[in-house]
């Protein structure tokens, strides 16, 4: 694993930097280096990431295992929140955000000129963290994908040709919404607007709607920060179960939920540096950086 | 001890208090309808009721509303009545009363001591401030009733026992107009009826927060009902002027032919509405060329203004980066809707008439009223998408959706309410649009036939392939009809005069446009419905 943080050597490691508090200390190349059998789904690379002239992510790097949960956890503003939308390319959406260094997936580049962004987010999909079902009915949000893509189609056109869909499209609304544990809820008010749902409910069916796009990486943004203890434990589960099948890397705010869901855990601190990324247990019992005990016990924020 | 002040927990307003000041909050609401009915001259300012002439009894009216509120003001601050009043009435109260008593000075002081400024500025800002320390140095309960009880006081005397009557006029030497008193006196004493009722609605509530908030709300339902009075009152105008002319010869005794199958069924008859307005042989001339003529307008607007304002409020919204061009089209576009109709209506007959039909046509019309509609659509669309959550676009880009489909499937439908308000609005202005008619559409003033726009459509197989000679035909639509029959001299047939027929085609008018809303309602519910059931 090649890394670019060489100045950061352990000599300097000494040396209090007076620029990051009394507790800053320099960011160690072991200490982010976590081996794992098999190959990296993802496989992040020097990245840097600049919105304007403010640099919200200094030289990533970090492999994330297949079929596995990942924990990006940190303090508000260090950089993790970006650090998921660099993996499926939403900060392309913003205009000031400018994105250096390489993320693969599977070995293939990401940020290459020719990568079909459509494609890209077929293949990881995300979750965000209020609940954003679209004002439209439960069956057409989780279908909406799908049937964007030209997987299914019930139009009229389709119909008249005798190439209907909707059965196989009632198949995977099923589908996933069983994946996501949502289907006992909902099964019997299908054609209901999606915006009559509970929090928890609505959350459940945005994992539902990104499921249906069938993809291989489930990105997800502090999915249970706004939500009740019972649906957050519901979508603690939800997680555990979905890592059989997916790749998922999850935004938290919450160390216990890190702790309880994660197999791996990266900690980011502020000024957009990975500071420690190693398995999940190791990060919460033994962390190697002051900064990241200190963190993670409560000493600093 | 606290310098917090505390009252009782309950407002205390004791049962004499209220029921005075709800006795005067009811004279105030009688002097404020009658003086209404004055102005409008639906009761004579001669009349004498009572043995007593109207504009005195008016007066006295004030007088009691004056003697009733300082009553319970001064109730109030000796004790006699409970209530919670504050330490003061307050700047804003204070700087009202001292204009209002400055005026009342510089009256006085004109009257007593003549016209010279010398003479009435003096006594003016000696009241002005007199008015200002008497709402503002006493208590609230004093400072908000008595200094109304001295304004109400002087001008109910004025009214009911000094010079201030019908027949007296007000001729300022600033002026060369004449105020004539059977109208000035009923306007004196709405003035004087509201500021009695906000006083006594303050009593009422027992002064102090609550009270100063029943006065607020007194003034501000005074002013709704106002409004909706105002549009009532014109409303029923044109109802109880037009209805007679609509329903002329109407009645169940009609019949209709169904062509196929030979039968005459009953049906009803409506000739105002279903009759061609010339011809020979029409015995009640009727307005159905100018509502076809009407509706096909606003039709074709429609049918032009939206798809061009949605795609282009849809381009600025979500593909225009540089946000200067934003800004500019938007300045244009406003500006555009401010446009006066007649100028539209100039470019049409100069630009587009001897380009298209070269003359007055349904098409033109068309599109000179949908350059009308235009820039109202593209602002209400535009507001109507970008209050559509960016959240929803994040989420379709999220499931690798293109950002054309997310805006067909997600942000269109999500702003179709606000745009189908915007052209609700639109279409309001257009169906009842006359200036540019008159240059680009209109044509004969008593047409005696109705456009057939679907049964002129000719196709050939050489260009132009399709041709209409209606739609590039004058025709009549119910504005120009009530603006050609007004300005014309004689109506020729024996059954209306021209101000009848005018009256039944402005209420005919009115009918198509409140149908067109209804149609528009629906709509928009339509829509709100699906996104949010």
């Amino acid at each position: 694993m090649s890394n670019t943080q060489t100045n950061h050597g352990p000599t300097q490691h000494a040396q209090p930097s007076t620029t990051s508090g009394e507790t800053a200390e320099d960011v160690r190349e072991e200490w982010t280096e976590y081996g794992f059998e098999g190959d990296a789904k993802l496989s992040v690379e020097d990245l840097n990431v600049h919105y304007g002239d403010d640099h919200a992510l200094r030289d990533i790097a970090i492999d994330v295992p297949e079929e596995s949960v990942t924990a990006l956890i940190g303090p508000s503003g260090c950089g993790k929140s970006t650090f998921l939308r660099c993996l499926n390319r939403m900060n392309d959406r913003i205009d000031s955000a400018r994105v250096e260094g390489s993320v693969e997936l599977d070995g293939q580049e990401l940020y290459d000129s020719d990568v079909n962004l459509v494609e890209l987010r077929k293949r990881v999909g995300m979750v965000f963290q209020a609940p954003n079902p679209f004002p439209k009915s439960i069956r057409d949000n989780i279908a909406y994908g799908p049937r964007k893509h030209g997987d299914m189609d019930t139009g009229l056109v389709a119909r008249l040709l005798g190439r209907d869909d909707s059965d196989a499209e009632a198949e995977l609304v099923e589908r996933s919404l069983r994946q996501a544990a949502l289907w006992a809820e909902v099964s019997d008010r299908l054609g209901d607007n999606a915006l009559g749902l509970s929090g928890g409910q609505q959350q459940r069916l945005c994992i539902a709607r990104c499921l249906a796009v069938d993809p291989e990486v489930i990105l997800m943004d502090e999915p249970a920060s706004a939500l009740d203890p019972i649906a957050t434990a519901k979508i603690e589960d939800l997680i555990e179960e979905l890592a059989e099948e997916y790749t998922v890397v999850i935004v938290t705010h919450n160390m216990q939920q890190a702790a309880r869901i994660s197999d791996q855990t990266a900690v980011f601190l502020t000024g957009g540096e990975l500071v420690e990324y190693g398995e999940t247990d190791q990060i919460f019992e033994h962390p190697q950086s002051q900064r990241v005990e200190d963190y993670i016990t409560g000493k600093f924020g | 001890m606290s310098n917090v002040r505390r009252s009782e927990l309950s407002t205390a307003t004791s049962a004499t208090g209220e029921l005075v000041a709800t006795a005067v909050l009811g004279a105030a609401f009688l002097a404020f309808v009658a003086s209404w009915l004055l102005i409008f001259q639906w009761v004579d300012e001669t009349a004498v009721y009572v043995g007593i002439r109207v504009l005195d009894l008016l007066g006295g009216v004030l007088v009691v509303l004056g003697v009733g509120v300082a009553g319970v003001g001064v109730g109030s601050r000796l004790g006699y009545v409970d209530t919670t009043p504050s330490a003061t009435a307050g700047a804003t109260v204070g700087v009202v009363f001292g204009l209002l008593w400055a005026v009342l000075g510089g009256v006085l002081g004109t009257l007593v001591l003549g016209n010279a400024v010398l003479a009435w500025l003096p006594v003016a800002v000696v009241f002005g401030g007199l008015g200002l320390l008497a709402s503002v140095l006493p208590r609230e309960d004093v400072g908000s009733t008595v200094p109304v009880a001295v304004v109400l006081g002087l001008l109910g005397a004025a009214i009911g026992v000094g010079g201030l009557d019908a027949g007296w006029t007000w001729a300022p030497a600033w002026s060369s107009a004449v105020f004539p008193g059977s109208e000035l006196v009923p306007l004196l004493v709405v003035f004087g009826s509201l500021l009695g009722a906000w006083s006594a609605a303050k009593a009422r509530a027992g002064f102090g927060a609550t009270g100063r908030q029943a006065g607020a709300f007194y003034l501000v339902r005074t002013m709704v009902f106002g409004m909706l009075g105002v549009l009532a009152l014109l409303v029923g105008f044109i109802v109880v002027n037009g209805v007679d002319t609509m329903l002329t010869g109407a009645g169940l005794g009609g019949h209709l032919a169904v062509p196929v199958v030979g039968v005459t069924l009953p049906w009803v008859e409506f000739p105002f509405l279903l009759n061609d307005t010339g011809g020979l042989f029409v015995e009640i001339p009727g307005v159905l060329p100018a509502v076809v003529g009407t509706l096909w307008l606003v039709f074709g607007a429609v049918l032009f203004a939206v798809p061009l304002g949605v795609g282009t409020a849809v381009f600025l919204t979500e593909y225009a980066e540089r946000e200067r061009v934003t800004q500019i089209v938007e300045v244009a576009t406003n500006g555009l809707w401010s446009t006066p109709s007649i100028v539209f209506g100039l470019f049409g007959l100069a630009f587009l008439v001897p380009r298209i039909s070269g003359g007055n046509s349904i098409f033109v019309g068309q599109l000179v009223l949908g350059f009308m509609l235009l820039p109202l659509v593209l602002i209400t669309s535009r507001e109507a998408i970008l209050a559509v959550p960016d959240d929803h676009r994040g989420a379709s880009a999220a499931l690798g959706v293109t950002k054309w489909e997310t805006i067909r499937s997600v942000v269109v439908p999500a702003a179709m309410p606000g745009t189908i308000t915007g052209v609700i609005l639109g279409v309001g202005r257009i169906a009842g649009e006359t200036a540019p008619l008159l240059l680009v559409f209109g044509g004969a003033p008593y047409p005696n036939s109705t456009p057939d726009v679907i049964g002129a459509f000719e196709f050939s197989a050489q260009p132009p392939f399709v041709t209409n000679d209606v739609l590039l035909s004058p025709a009549s639509a119910l504005p120009y009809q009530l603006y050609s029959t007004i300005t014309a001299g004689v109506f020729p047939k024996d059954v209306f005069t021209n101000a009848e027929f005018g009256w039944g085609t402005a209420l005919v008018l009115l009918l198509v446009v409140v149908g067109l809303y209804a149609v528009g309602v629906a709509s928009r519910l339509y829509f709100r419905r699906r996104l949010h059931q």
